[in-house]
């Protein structure tokens, strides 16, 4: 069995005094689907912020196919094929949609392939094609999203983390989402996701990691902590 | 002169002047808009500019030089103070400004404050090298003469309204650099890693981009600016000295921040206007009120479109 891609050992990580992850270990298998649940605050955010060191970690290791992404500057981390979706989809609202689909491919250098890529984006996301020279802040909430996880895909990354991809978004947008969440995967992209959702998130997952309060404190298949006690009176809503 | 040749007269001389105000208004409105900043040192960086100019004219005496070897000199002027302000202005930002990118605003605009005193003391000092361009160097503070490269001839021939061959070589210069950047940043890869990093430098090293790398660009771009400016400023005003940063960098800022502060289009327009404006004010008030106009056209701008004339409306939805 070949080793996990993403391997995140007892990652510390403070905000000013406070420590916001006390030791959260998780990993991601080539062609996984991996979810990410847990209250709100649990850290979740936080440790995709570590992964692609937009954070400082204090204490932890976390290496990308074997290589120590604590020693790289978050532009080294998408080089190594790491992109990040992040919460509140940060597009550029006064770049048009192309030119912010071409900023996420900014480190790569093959116009063709470029090119190819925006037209797959636009295949899975129609809406972004149509709008394709409007601003970024134009869009609607669950348009931005779909932009924001456009962008990401055209870095060509073999892990995209995804974060909260559903947050304030219709549900019959989520529903697309999630689709092509499945497509992208099936496409050979392995995906580390966060998710309000937690029950549609871990319906899509292969696997599934709980984080409490900064801590890794479950994990299982996603079908494991769908019927886990536990998570379903946690995370799931289904009170007692 | 009749009043219409008066009023043309002042039009030129207003748009020669403000052309100039908008290369430097440039640099402040290009710093804003990716980092926050008003650069208190541009103005002083655009001083050194003028300053190496004077030095390299008397290093290979370019004031004998005529004809086409004129525009020669002057091109070389250009590309030695572009290229020593960019570097510059480049420099400050990566010692003085790239350690408190994290730190509160405040901060960097104390070290913004610092810088500016330090590269105006450099000027007080190179005015007092001993060079036969700077008088000997006997006196450091004094306004040094700048040679008048290109006499001025009127292009127009014996008509009453003069459009001077400064004039041309201000217009023939600036215009194809205002030109050069706005496609810059509209197409090219650079350009729009600048934007973004303006709108979010966050998302920006999300994709990639090095941050620092687009944010040193960018000092370099409006140094450089500043540079070419200076020497255009020198041979219009044919005197330089260590303080004119001070005045040149009031003007220019305040034309950026008439335009909109961050917005590339304001910056040049609102340089424009106030070149515009203090002929206008010097020909028909009197010159010891236009500064006091400038800047109440500026109050009075700021009233109704606080943000300027086509600054963006701070609004963004997260």
């Amino acid at each position: 069995m070949k080793p996990p891609m993403l391997v995140v050992e007892g990652v510390v990580a403070r905000y000013g005094a406070i420590e916001a992850l006390h030791g959260v270990s998780l990993e991601v298998r080539e062609g996984e689907i991996v979810s990410l649940v847990g209250a709100n605050g649990a850290g979740k955010t936080t440790t995709l912020r570590c992964v692609s060191r937009l954070r400082d970690v204090a204490a932890g290791s976390i290496r990308f196919e074997g290589r120590d992404l604590l020693q790289m500057q978050a532009a080294e981390v998408v080089a190594q094929g790491v992109a990040h979706s992040p919460e509140g989809r940060q597009i550029f609202p006064r770049l048009t949609v192309r030119e912010n689909l071409e900023m996420g491919a900014y480190l790569r250098h093959d116009a063709a392939g470029i090119a190819a890529d925006m037209r797959k984006c636009e295949e899975l996301f129609p809406i972004l094609g149509e709008r394709r020279g409007q601003l970024g802040a134009t869009l609607s909430g669950g348009e931005q999203q779909m932009l924001a996880i456009a962008r990401a895909l055209m870095s060509r990354p073999r892990l995209l983390m995804l974060d909260e991809p559903s947050m304030g978004i219709a549900p019959i947008l989520m529903a697309r989402i999630f689709a092509a969440v499945r497509e992208l995967n099936k496409q050979g992209v392995t995906v580390l996701l966060v998710e309000q959702n937690a029950r549609a998130a871990l319906r899509m997952s292969h696997r599934g990691y709980v984080l409490e309060t900064g801590r890794t404190t479950m994990s299982g298949t996603g079908d494991e902590l769908l019927t886990d006690e536990r998570v379903r009176r946690s995370y799931l809503g289904e009170g007692v | 002169m009749t009043d219409a040749e008066v009023f043309l007269q002042q039009l030129i001389t207003g748009l020669s002047n403000g052309m100039i105000i908008a290369l430097i208004a440039i640099g402040y409105t290009m710093v804003y808009g990716i980092v926050e900043l008003i650069n208190f040192a541009h103005g002083d960086l655009f001083m050194l500019g003028s300053f190496l100019a004077l030095t390299i004219v008397g290093a290979l005496g370019l004031e004998s030089w005529s004809g086409m070897g004129s525009v020669a000199a002057v091109l070389i002027l250009i590309a030695s103070s572009a290229c020593f302000c960019g570097t510059l202005n480049w420099t400050v930002d990566r010692l003085a400004y790239r350690p408190l990118r994290r730190a509160p605003k405040l901060s960097l605009l104390v070290a913004a404050i610092g810088a500016s005193f330090v590269l105006m003391n450099l000027g007080l000092f190179w005015g007092g090298l001993p060079l036969d361009v700077f008088s000997g160097g006997i006196a450091a503070a004094a306004p040094k003469d700048f040679p008048d490269l290109f006499p001025d001839l009127n292009v127009l021939g014996n008509s009453a309204v003069q459009i001077t061959r400064t004039d041309v070589g201000v217009f023939a210069v600036t215009i194809p650099l205002m030109i050069g950047l706005t496609l810059l940043v509209k197409m090219t890869k650079l350009g729009k890693a600048m934007r973004a990093v303006a709108q979010n430098p966050t998302a920006a090293a999300l994709m990639g981009i090095s941050v620092d790398r687009v944010i040193g660009a960018t000092f370099f771009i409006g140094g450089a600016l500043a540079g070419a400016a200076s020497v255009m400023y020198a041979l219009y005003n044919n005197s330089i000295g260590f303080q004119m940063g001070y005045r040149a960098g009031m003007d220019a800022f305040t034309a950026a921040v008439l335009g909109g502060i961050g917005s590339l289009p304001g910056a040049m327009l609102g340089g424009i206007g106030i070149g515009l404006i203090r002929a206008m004010s010097d020909q028909y008030v009197e010159s010891k009120w236009t500064n006091a106009i400038v800047f109440g056209v500026l109050i009075l701008v700021l009233i109704f479109r606080p943000s300027g004339i086509l600054g963006a409306k701070q609004r963004e939805k997260v």
